[in-house]
């Protein structure tokens, strides 16, 4: 199991992927806005998206995790 | 030693103390005792004696010091000698001479001798021989520094600073400096590591801290592992005790290996030119369709720096801590150079305080061995928000205004995107040619268009009849007047460029840079106070 963390402080913008999706290594699972910027959250490597632990608009903060996955 | 009448070598003049040389040398190659090495070998972890054989060039080491340490007698009869727990020398990296030295973990963990003379650690023959000849200093570094046993010892408890950092000090002044943190760094030994230019420890193996997990435990009450308190997560990525991190021994020697090659041998002296193979006039193409039009989509500013700099040269200092910003050492035209561009991927690249403190030691760090600076600059200001303001990113930003400012080397500033407020004035050389070129996808000014303009035309937004209109009219009003083109009609800025004319345009500017450089080494005499 991998935690996928906030490198940036900022929000949920837009969540791409769902619960028991397989993702590839390099996809997109959501996008954060951080300083007026989108900033995506890649899957580093590839496995089940298990968990999607916050919801858009959340406030999210440097560190915080944002989903699970199963490699 | 013995001497036997029959033996016509022993009758030779001097035979017997030339045995005593030898064997007093064969206990210096065998640093702590066969049972010390394999106990550390089995750690993973190379004798000091194999690390200095693994940084330097095969044959190089020329050991000074060899025989110190604990003799023990039978009546004038040496039994046996336990070495000092420090071996150093010169030798030469990649041809050129280096002082180098380091603790050996084998013989009572490291801890501090006490001779007629230190070998080094702090200060010490090995940190003399480098202020002395004007040459790098490399200190590979795995030792817990004082031990209380040193109060039994000597009958009374000895003053911090007896063996001093000032030689330590001096030295970042004068010439390269590297720490490489080998194995458990605590107290004197992990402050040494920190006054370097360049430090680099081995993920896994080596942990640096104040103090050590018992300490901590007796002080705060807290029970911590070595890997939680000093690894390399903790002492690379979150807190940038330490630069870098090395996978294996064996990387981080490379490491070392690599830094030096940018560095020069002394501020006396420029840095080394590279090899000239990669053409001057190369325009990479994905230059031209790297920044997205959507001013809200971040791109890789990685990318941007290895289509510009000469292909393989770039070396990323601090890769993995404060992520905002990107300082590496690369060539132009085989010019060693330093390149700091923002990263839009974390902040948007806004400098926060992490950030801050990692650009201002890049900046003082070229200019102390007269690296040019080259920013690629995205940068929406300072971080905000309330932890920004209790990390004090303010007063670290504004460190980097001054550190900046006081730089004399030469710095271009390349605008790739954002270029607003105080971090943004950071990336020019305002003492100096101020010499800026704009992408066409350059913005600049005081603060960023959507943030002020709520604040600027409140009264105007809110007496309109559908306001939220009124401030998007305003916003795209002002937004076509911001087109760098409008800058460089007033000489606002120095030349807008097609982003694959910049290696050409950069590479020109230093190459001519290079007399200036040449004519003004030598230390940088530091005045005022850092805010």
């Amino acid at each position: 199991m991998m935690d996928l963390k906030a490198e940036v402080t900022g929000s949920v913008w837009k969540i791409l992927a769902t619960p028991g999706q397989t993702l590839e290594a390099g996809e997109v699972v959501m996008i954060l806005e951080s300083m007026k910027m989108e900033i995506p959250v890649v899957a580093e490597h590839g496995g089940e998206l298990v968990e999607v632990c916050v919801t858009e608009t959340d406030a999210v903060a440097e560190g915080q995790v944002l989903a699970r996955i199963k490699l | 030693m013995s001497q036997s009448g029959s033996d016509p070598k022993a009758a030779a003049p001097w035979a017997a103390q030339l045995d005593e040389l030898a064997a007093r040398r064969r206990f210096a190659a065998g640093l702590g005792g066969p049972e010390a090495v394999a106990k550390h070998h089995a750690q993973g972890r190379l004798t000091i004696r194999e690390r200095i054989a693994g940084v330097v060039d095969e044959g190089s080491f020329q050991e000074v010091g060899r025989l110190t340490g604990q003799g023990r007698y039978e009546g004038a009869h040496l039994n046996s000698l336990t070495p000092a727990p420090y071996v150093m020398g010169m030798a030469r990296i990649d041809g050129r001479p280096v002082a180098i030295g380091g603790e050996d973990f084998t013989v009572r963990g490291g801890t501090s001798w006490s001779g007629d003379r230190k070998k080094g650690g702090q200060g010490g023959f090995v940190e003399d021989l480098a202020h002395q000849y004007r040459i790098p200093l490399v200190n590979l570094i795995d030792g817990a520094g004082g031990s209380v046993t040193s109060i039994q010892r000597r009958g009374h408890s000895v003053f911090p600073g007896v063996h001093g950092f000032e030689r330590s000090v001096q030295l970042l002044g004068e010439v390269p400096v590297v720490c490489a943190v080998m194995g458990t760094a605590a107290g004197g030994p992990a402050g040494r590591a920190i006054l370097s230019h360049w430090s680099v420890m081995v993920k896994d193996t080596s942990h640096v801290f104040a103090a050590g997990p018992p300490v901590v435990q007796r002080s705060l009450g807290q029970k911590i592992t070595k890997e939680e308190l000093g690894g390399a997560d903790l002492a690379v990525a979150t807190a940038g005790t330490i630069d870098n991190v090395a996978a294996s021994e064996q990387e981080c020697f490379a490491l070392v290996k690599r830094y030096l090659s940018y560095m020069p041998q002394n501020v006396w002296e420029l840095p080394p030119l590279g090899d000239q193979t990669d053409p001057v006039d190369r325009r990479d193409e994905l230059l031209r369709t790297i920044v997205p039009e959507n001013r809200r989509q971040p791109y890789d500013m990685r990318r941007v720096i290895r289509a510009i700099a000469d292909q393989g040269s770039i070396f990323e200092i601090q890769p993995t801590f404060g992520k905002a910003v990107i300082t590496s050492l690369a060539r132009m035209n085989g010019t060693v150079v330093g390149f700091i561009a923002n990263n839009p991927m974390v902040n948007g690249g806004a400098m926060d305080v992490k950030a801050a403190r990692k650009q201002s030691h890049f900046i003082e760090l070229c200019d102390c061995f007269h690296i040019p600076l080259v920013f690629l600059v995205d940068v929406p200001g300072f971080m905000v928000g309330k932890d920004a303001e209790a990390a004090a990113t303010l007063r670290e930003g504004m460190r980097v205004v001054y550190v900046g400012l006081q730089a004399t080397v030469p710095i271009f500033a390349v605008v790739v995107r954002k270029c607003y407020g105080m971090a943004g004035m950071a990336t020019t050389d305002k003492n100096g040619l101020d010499f800026k070129v704009a992408w066409p996808s350059a913005e600049w000014g005081s603060l960023p268009i959507e943030g002020g303009v709520a604040a600027a035309f409140r009264r105007e937004i809110e007496a309109a009849t559908d306001p939220k209109r009124r401030e998007a009219e305003i916003e795209a009003e002002l937004r076509a007047s911001a087109s760098p083109f409008r800058t460089a009609e007033a000489f606002g800025v120095e030349e807008v460029i097609d982003p694959r004319e910049t290696r050409p345009l950069l590479c020109t500017f230093i190459n001519a840079a290079r007399g200036r450089l040449a004519t003004s080494v030598g230390p940088k005499p530091k005045y005022g106070v850092r805010p």
